[in-house]
């Protein structure tokens, strides 16, 4: 705490400030000021943190409130939801007013395979055992790099599977299906 | 005095069983093996690992777990030194000197000293912890709902000061957390809350899915979209042992980071995150020589490292003592904790106290181990390093794939793991740092509990968190530094502090 207080320099007014702001959100060809609202970061950032507010205060609508000495359990979500709405609603006039980064590209190739793989064991592992989501994890999440090579990464998945199979299943005895479909377990 | 040296025998009693030795030496094995892939930190390296515990007894488990967390963290640091990726935010720090020592063909010095630094740190802070382990338990037998409230609210405030960003964003995602962590049953009447009417939410959300998908998952994501250019030392690493002289100069900023690390890792919200940064900044303005930092200083290895592992370590104070998780890392303890049915906090340490001066003995053991381990191992990690993102990733994935679902045995946490992976990666393309969020999703139910409990005993009267002397001081303290950080002088030395 003291050790960044005291790297600070000294009080040098608000003036200095302003321009401090316009100058370290500068990865912007012009002033942020410029880059459209849609396009700025913080503004898309505060109207989803609304959004989600939003939806949580619709979900807990029903949830009794209760009194301060005795709360119900709709209490906190409700009040958290509108304090996150607020704050939300703070960086949005933020955006408006200061502009700051503009929004980064988004990729959707990286996602896209990642969370598919993850999707993919979560449905085979139970009834296809490990056997099958073990590879199928490996070489789903592989089309996500753009550098994927199809035999490098099925023996890859292959080994990796094997070597999975023996550290958690074998040494450790953890209850995963192997291939429920051919064997007992 | 004698209390202590009886405790620590207990202690070690308990952690040299050769079960237990076997597990920490395991535990810090795998540790070092996952922390070093880059972009994992200690958080997803746990969660990834904690189903490897489940079949040991409590205090076993723990020890595990405990050398895991040291074998993440040093691992991180292998690969800050080795690779120039730092796997967490506290060895941002390590990079800058311990890289530029490995491309001056100093490689094998630079983790020397680091395993030399963290050792000496780990023994000092081990002591710390045996020493004030059990007088802040009697404390914490005082603490009343309202004065754990404060205590709260205030490593909250630290954490919010502590992020990245703006103050702004950083409350922002903390108000996020504790929303998160309103999901589930209702602690008083059971009613389900924000369940969206999803069965396996009733329990509310396993934190180690929401680590997993936040900070594993959310990281590959944006690690696969700079495209590769790790930069691994080709030069031979060389000689591990520091000179004479190497030692010389590093033992001061050893001995002061020690002290810094184990101060700020006692704090509530991730003080030990800043450990590392003030060390490394005490050592600049030290130095007769400021110049030297950043192009290969043995001190800017020697003290963030010793502070890092200090922090580390500290940081089970207030959770064996107050049951409060000062950090993600201790969060996951708390999980792992109650899966074996040990309740953390001031009970632990009478209820059951082999399990609790074991742990800590194990922790100077951990540490003995790492130095045995990553000695001799480094040629291994270092030919891990060269494996190819385009191939350590999908690993990864099929490794958290695993971990997560054998918590619970639940596909359903694999699909949630997925669903937070994509909340991180929206967060990262935000700029909202998911740090503060992760700290208040952890203290949000029993941020709550304690609220609930103190309102009740004052009959919805506020007053009773100002009237109560320790919870008004600490609530003061969280006001203090939350408008502390948002003056301008201040938030500017914040940022520049940051980006150094």
């Amino acid at each position: 705490m003291n050790a960044i207080i005291e790297s600070g320099p000294p009080f040098t007014g608000t003036k200095t400030r302003s321009r401090e702001n316009v100058v370290s959100a500068d990865n912007s060809p012009s002033s942020p000021l410029q880059t459209p609202l849609l396009l700025r970061q913080d503004f898309l950032g505060g109207v989803l943190v609304i959004a989600v507010a939003v939806f949580a205060f619709w979900q807990g609508a029903d949830l009794p409130v209760g009194t301060f000495g005795g709360m119900g359990p709709g209490m906190l979500p409700k009040g958290l939801a509108l304090l996150l709405g607020l704050l939300g609603a703070l960086l949005v006039l933020d955006a408006v007013l200061e502009g700051g980064s503009p929004l980064d590209r988004w990729s959707i190739r990286g996602p896209l395979f990642v969370l598919g793989a993850l999707v993919a064991f979560g449905l085979t592992i139970r009834p296809l055992g490990l056997v099958v989501a073990g590879p199928l994890a490996i070489v789903i999440s592989a089309c996500a790099s753009n550098e994927v090579r199809w035999g490098e990464t099925l023996v890859f998945g292959v080994l990796m599977t094997v070597f999975c199979i023996g550290l958690f299943k074998f040494a450790l005895g953890l209850p995963i299906p192997l291939a429920p479909w051919a064997i007992d377990y | 005095m004698f209390d202590l040296i009886g405790h620590l025998g207990l202690g070690f009693a308990t952690a040299l069983s050769p079960t237990n030795l076997a597990l920490c030496f395991l535990g810090c094995l795998v540790g070092t093996l996952i922390g070093v892939l880059p972009g994992i930190g200690p958080i997803a390296t746990i969660a990834m690992l904690m189903p490897l515990t489940f079949k040991v007894d409590p205090t076993g488990a723990l020890i595990m777990l405990a050398g895991i967390y040291y074998g993440a963290q040093y691992g991180g640091s292998t690969t800050a030194i080795l690779v120039n990726i730092p796997g967490e935010a506290t060895s941002v720090v390590t990079t800058l000197d311990g890289h530029a020592m490995a491309r001056n063909g100093q490689a094998g010095i630079a983790l020397g000293i680091a395993a030399i630094a963290s050792f000496f740190a780990g023994t000092v802070a081990t002591l710390v912890i045996a020493a004030i382990g059990a007088p802040l338990t009697k404390l914490a037998l005082l603490f009343g709902p309202a004065e754990y409230f404060g205590l709260m609210v205030f490593g909250l405030g630290l954490a919010i000061v502590l992020a990245r960003g703006s103050v702004l964003k950083a409350c922002i995602m903390v108000v996020f957390g504790l929303l998160l962590s309103t999901v589930g049953q209702d602690i008083e009447t059971g009613q389900e809350r924000l369940t969206l009417g999803l069965v396996d939410l009733q329990d509310g959300i396993d934190f180690a899915v929401l680590a997993m998908g936040v900070f594993g998952i959310a990281e590959i994501l944006r690690n696969l979209e700079t495209p590769e250019s790790r930069d691994v030392v080709r030069s031979a690493i060389g000689r591990l042992l520091p000179s004479l002289a190497d030692l010389r100069r590093s033992f001061g900023p050893i001995v002061r980071a020690t002290g810094i690390g184990s101060v700020l890792g006692i704090l509530p919200g991730n003080g030990a995150v800043l450990a590392p940064f003030a060390s490394y900044t005490l050592e600049k303005k030290l130095a007769k020589d400021p110049s030297r930092f950043g192009r290969g200083a043995i001190e800017g290895v020697a003290g963030p490292e010793a502070a890092n592992n200090a922090g580390a370590q500290t940081a089970f104070i207030p959770l064996l003592t107050l049951g409060i998780p000062p950090n993600a890392v201790m969060a996951l303890m708390v999980g792992a904790m109650t899966i074996h049915g040990v309740i953390p906090g001031p009970l632990v340490m009478t209820k059951s106290p082999e399990l609790f001066w074991g742990m800590i003995a194990s922790m100077w053991i951990g540490n003995v181990m790492l130095l045995i381990i990553n000695l001799p191992l480094i040629g291994l990690w270092v030919r891990l390093l060269k494996v190819p993102y385009r191939l350590m990733f999908t690993i990864i994935v099929l490794f958290c794939s695993i971990g997560i679902y054998s918590i619970n045995n639940n596909p359903a946490d694999v699909y949630f793991t997925a669903f937070f992976g994509f909340v991180g990666y929206v967060l990262i393309k935000l700029g909202l740092e998911p740090a503060p969020m992760l700290l208040g999703f952890v203290l949000g139910r029993l941020m709550e509990e304690k609220l609930r409990q103190a309102l009740a005993l004052s009959e919805g009267s506020f007053m009773t968190f100002v009237e109560r002397p320790v919870s008004a001081v600490l609530l003061l303290m969280a006001l203090v530094v939350i408008v502390v950080a948002v003056l301008p002088a201040v938030r500017k030395g914040r940022e520049e502090a940051f980006q150094e």
